[in-house]
């Protein structure tokens, strides 16, 4: 069975989006899948943050494979082999989590603003990273907002988490975005609240979300300052795993590897 | 001392274990007292020098706020005593006493008790008394330590399996039960205040303008890009399922 695409998209940024994709992409990798990330958000990448990646320590790109500088072996970066500090991340030592990480040189990036994204070399990047690493989930976090690197990672997901806060503003881009994803014919197609207030009852968030959008709200994730404060530094699921947010985000993890 | 006195003793918390003799004998050192209406029975950090056991009559224990102005802490009434504890530990009155109604009750001086006392059927009797106010005591703190870590835990079942205490008024076990039932009511409002603030959760009101959704989509759909991508994905994923 070839590895499935995962994609983590939101409408708007600041929904926590990358945060997510690397707990959850984690996650699954702690039950012994074989699970890679790629960061197609090139213009703003952040999600290397979170594995104790920085300038130094990061080797070749995804810029680089796209500018054929780079095969995908290379770019592959073994976050089983190098966890670094973290009490969360050194959970992760052994395990088969790879990350594909964009450049974060600013003239890396102001290149592919410039230039565009070769779409096939995308794609081939994800079915690359699949066949060599021999992956059974490659997760990709996305750029907010349904540009076209955006639009290819939806089209090419097999499973698509859209994360939205409890907003008027998120509900209606999120409705364009589930209406592309109906277009594209994704198979799975999951919706994610994140930062939801208190004050909202989550049984009756759930149901009304659900029925405006007909699709499966797989979770609501508090808004934590717990989580807002120790985000970047580690991965939260991991390193505080009783949290409320933590308990939250693991139950979208069975939707993940019950997908078809 | 009148029979009445001697039956009135019997049925006080503190000389109720005592026997038919002993009770005489205590019936015979107390001195009765009356108060009327508004009387002081006994001030605020006046020297403990004796205690009395209410035959008629209620009165009220009362301090004083930071203003200065009076607050009830309780009421005590027929059989119950008030200041022996004092006699033992010397220390002066923490709250004044003051009659609501005719009051007549029994007074003993320190010299009194301890004369008392002297009688080993006496000093046993009201060792016993105490005794049993301190194993309801500690019966009843260990419910009240349960319930507290039960309410921390936001686990209210108690609530439901306990039923409220009944218990005959003025007896030392109503004061013990006291405790617990206001502890037990206090839980049920809070349970009811959190059940009421559950209830009171917005809910959120989901408006998409469906035209804007429309448009939206539909730009995006309409471009040469978009109907290139479905092709693709409709060719990988052909693809991929096959291999």
């Amino acid at each position: 069975m070839a590895g499935k695409i995962v994609s983590i998209h939101s409408f708007r940024g600041g929904t926590g989006k990358s945060n997510t994709t690397a707990n959850l992409a984690s996650q699954v990798a702690l039950t012994g899948k074989r699970v890679g990330i790629v960061d197609t958000d090139i213009q703003s990448p952040g999600i290397h943050v979170l594995f104790g990646l920085n300038e130094q320590k990061m080797g070749k790109t995804l810029n680089d494979f796209l500018h054929g500088k780079a095969s995908i072996r290379e770019v592959g970066f073994p976050v089983g082999k190098n966890t670094g500090e973290g009490a969360g991340r050194a959970q992760l030592a052994g395990k088969e989590l790879y990350l594909f990480p964009s450049s974060i040189r600013g003239q890396d990036i102001s290149q592919i603003l410039r230039e565009g994204i070769d779409f096939n070399k995308l794609n081939e990047a994800m079915q690359m990273a699949i066949s060599e690493f021999e992956l059974d989930y490659l997760f990709i976090d996305t750029h907010p907002g349904l540009n076209e690197e955006t639009l290819l990672s939806i089209a090419t997901s097999d499973v698509l988490i859209i994360i939205l806060r409890p907003d008027n503003q998120d509900l209606q881009g999120t409705s364009v975005t589930v209406d592309v994803a109906r277009s594209l014919d994704v198979p799975n197609l999951f919706l994610l609240v994140n930062k939801a207030l208190p004050k909202y009852d989550a049984v009756e968030l759930k149901k009304d979300i659900e029925e405006q959008f007909q699709a499966t709200v797989t979770s609501i994730l508090p808004l934590s300052f717990d989580m807002a404060e120790n985000a970047s530094q580690d991965l939260f699921l991991l390193r505080y795993p009783d949290h409320a947010w933590s308990v939250a985000l693991r139950n979208v993890i069975p939707y993940i590897l019950n997908a078809e | 001392m009148t029979v009445n006195i001697l039956q009135k003793i019997r049925e006080t918390d503190f000389f109720k274990d005592l026997s038919d003799e002993a009770c005489a004998a205590v019936a015979a050192e107390a001195s009765t007292r009356h108060f009327a209406a508004g009387d002081a029975m006994m001030k605020k950090g006046d020297p403990a020098d004796s205690f009395f056991v209410i035959l008629e009559g209620t009165l009220k224990i009362v301090t004083t706020d930071a203003k200065g102005d009076e607050i009830i802490i309780n009421k005590v009434g027929p059989g119950e005593s008030i200041g022996e504890l004092a006699l033992v530990d010397e220390l002066p009155r923490s709250a004044g006493v003051v009659a609501l109604e005719p009051v007549e009750a029994l007074e003993f001086t320190k010299q009194d008790l301890f004369d008392l006392l002297a009688r080993q059927d006496v000093s046993l009797g009201i060792l016993r008394g105490f005794s049993h106010r301190l194993r309801f005591s500690t019966t009843y703190i260990e419910k009240v330590i349960d319930w507290s870590q039960k309410t921390a835990e936001g686990n209210y079942s108690f609530l439901d399996q306990t039923q409220p205490l009944v218990t005959p008024a003025g007896s030392d076990e109503a004061k013990a039960a006291q405790l617990l039932s206001a502890f037990y009511s206090m839980v049920r409002k809070v349970k009811e205040r959190e059940d009421d603030l559950k209830e009171k959760l917005e809910r959120l009101t989901v408006e998409i303008d469906q035209e804007r959704r429309k448009r939206e989509f539909e730009e995006i759909a309409g471009t040469e890009f978009y109907a290139k991508l479905k092709e693709q994905a409709k060719a990988l994923r052909q693809k991929r399922n096959s291999g």
